[in-house]
């Protein structure tokens, strides 16, 4: 990792909402797990596009829909670099995470799955790397396994390697827990899983703002991420797929987009990406992203992973000092995001006095119900940091913390 | 609104010491309500008779608003018709979402909890007891 320290100064200026005050107080952004916020560049992305381009996009000879489809592929291929994927036909733009999950749940395992088959998760997977195998395994008499993680909130490795079957149909894991912080040893699992076979789907939902991706490198079959959690637009994120996975899977929505060719005898679909893409996609979200690539590729997303992980260590000390306070998720290997209960102050509680601070926090499961039953805690509150955080903030956090516990006590 | 008057002594008082907080051996109507984005989990416990609620206790892990909604309602419960909680929850609820509502005499001691409606994103957790009574009563909301 590089050594150059983050201009954090600079970097906030890029961010006008941090500016703004809530109740009264600087804001202190502390819930980047959940979304972070966007940059300049990237909501005047989204703005000139509306105001300079906006058509829609592979539909029109005219000017502004020529502009439009420019900028959308131009969103694509910037995905793929970001992501070290040997194409751009590789990228399927989806509405985020949760749906590229979905997308693969129902293109990739439905039309093959039997009953009896498998797919192995984890005990940390949050919500999105749970439900739409759930939901199959229903559907279908697959069955969904579970790899055990640690009371340190770390992945068994050898027990999830051990859990792969001759019936295993995907591996899918997540590559940095939001509600513990873990991050997971991706690139062994994939050679584990593809030593017998099986493909691997890695939820980068949480690891694509703080680490270099290289899906070549990880040896993965699927990598799914969300634009709004690395700064760029809700409502877009995208699904990377081998090629030879997205050429052999059907389309699972239809519409106009994903088709070559339709009568009422017969449809013909659209080459990959297109034909997972149906209907008219999130045009400027796309070029929101960009943006936020941009972004990220512009501060270096080493500078960032070090910064932030300068804030995760300085904050876990800080915490630890805080009588009855607990860190729920001691993996070694962490995201900047840091997870605890305290004695007798519910979560939900220290999020709203911290809030009245100008303190955002996160409070609840985390859409990690599994997780949070595996420590038996009904919900924790969760700090988690991005490049614009600053070790002031970190200070501003824990004395509004120490405040609610006092009032709480 | 301040925060001193939602966590005001009252309610910080019900929650450190709450009423009515256990198991009730004999409830006659159980009923469990749950705030899955909060993690609040809770279990009103009472006995009917002659359809008036005699007794009513609440057990199970909560916020501080929810705690202290949970024990001033157990208390407020005891003596009343079960035809008329259903009514008293709908005031009760307005009196949260309606800023310069007056007390609801009906309501009595639980019009102490009306700074829970200036933090629209607390008022589920003083309405998670009512939720759970009801459907202890078999009225599901």
């Amino acid at each position: 990792m590089s050594n150059t320290p983050l201009a954090v100064d600079q970097i906030r200026a890029e961010f006008p909402i941090l500016s703004r005050s809530v109740h009264n107080k600087p804001l202190v952004y502390l819930d980047n797990a959940a979304t972070t916020q966007r940059p300049q560049s990237v909501i005047e992305a989204v703005g000139h596009f509306y105001r300079h381009s906006n058509a829609n996009v592979h539909r029109g000879v005219h000017q502004l829909s020529v502009e439009a489809s420019e900028q959308f592929e131009a969103a694509r291929a910037a995905v793929a670099r970001f992501l070290g994927a040997p194409s751009e036909r590789e990228i399927v733009f989806t509405r985020g995470t949760t749906e590229a999950i979905n997308l693969v749940a129902n293109s990739f395992l439905r039309p093959t799955i039997q009953a009896g088959d498998e797919i192995l998760i984890t005990h940390m997977e949050h919500h999105a790397n749970i439900v739409p195998w759930q939901m199959l395994c229903e559907h279908t008499g697959a069955v969904l396994k579970v790899a055990p993680i640690s009371t340190d909130g770390e992945l068994l490795v050898d027990e999830l390697s051990s859990m792969i079957t001759e019936r295993t149909r995907l591996v899918g894991v997540v590559h940095i827990s939001n509600a513990l912080g873990s991050v997971n040893p991706v690139a062994e699992i994939c050679r584990m899983a593809q030593a017998q076979g099986v493909p691997v789907l890695i939820d980068g939902a949480q690891a694509t703002p703080h680490t270099a991706i290289d899906v070549k490198a990880l040896g993965c079959d699927f990598y799914c991420f969300s634009g709004h959690k690395m700064y760029g637009p809700t409502g877009i994120g995208g699904l990377w797929a081998k090629a030879a996975h997205l050429e052999q899977m059907p389309p699972w929505q239809g519409g106009g987009e994903m088709i070559r060719y339709v009568s009422f005898d017969e449809t013909s679909y659209n080459d990959i990406p297109h034909k997972f893409e149906a209907g008219t996609p999130n045009v400027a979200g796309a070029i929101g992203l960009m943006a936020a690539i941009e972004f990220i590729e512009r501060v270096g997303i080493d500078a960032i992973a070090n910064h932030e992980q300068a804030l995760l260590q300085y904050a876990t000390e800080q915490l630890l000092q805080i009588d009855g306070l607990r860190i729920i998720g001691r993996a070694k290997e962490k995201g900047p995001v840091v997870s605890f209960v305290v004695d007798g102050a519910h979560a939900n509680d220290i999020g709203t006095i911290v809030d009245h601070c100008g303190v955002a926090i996160r409070t609840g499961h985390h859409c990690a119900m599994p997780a949070m039953q595996f420590f038996n805690v009904p919900a924790t509150a969760r700090a988690s940091f991005a490049a614009y955080n600053t070790h002031e903030e970190v200070d501003v956090f824990c004395d509004a913390l120490k405040k609610a516990i006092g009032m709480l006590a | 609104m301040s925060l001193d008057t939602l966590y005001q002594k009252l309610i910080l008082e019900h929650n450190r010491n709450p009423h009515n907080f256990g198991p009730l051996p004999s409830a006659t109507h159980i009923g469990r309500a749950q705030d899955a984005l909060c993690g609040d989990d809770l279990e009103m416990a009472l006995e009917v008779v002659d359809d008036h609620i005699v007794a009513a206790h609440f057990s199970g892990e909560a916020c501080a608003v929810t705690q202290a909604s949970a024990s001033m309602l157990t208390d407020w419960l005891v003596g009343r018709p079960i035809d008329s909680i259903a009514p008293a929850f709908s005031a009760f609820s307005a009196m949260l979402s309606e800023p310069n509502a007056p007390p609801v005499a009906e309501l009595g001691a639980l019009n102490e909890l009306k700074p829970v409606g200036a933090f629209p994103a607390r008022r589920g957790n003083a309405c998670l007891p009512w939720l759970a009574t009801l459907r202890a009563l078999g009225r599901d909301v």
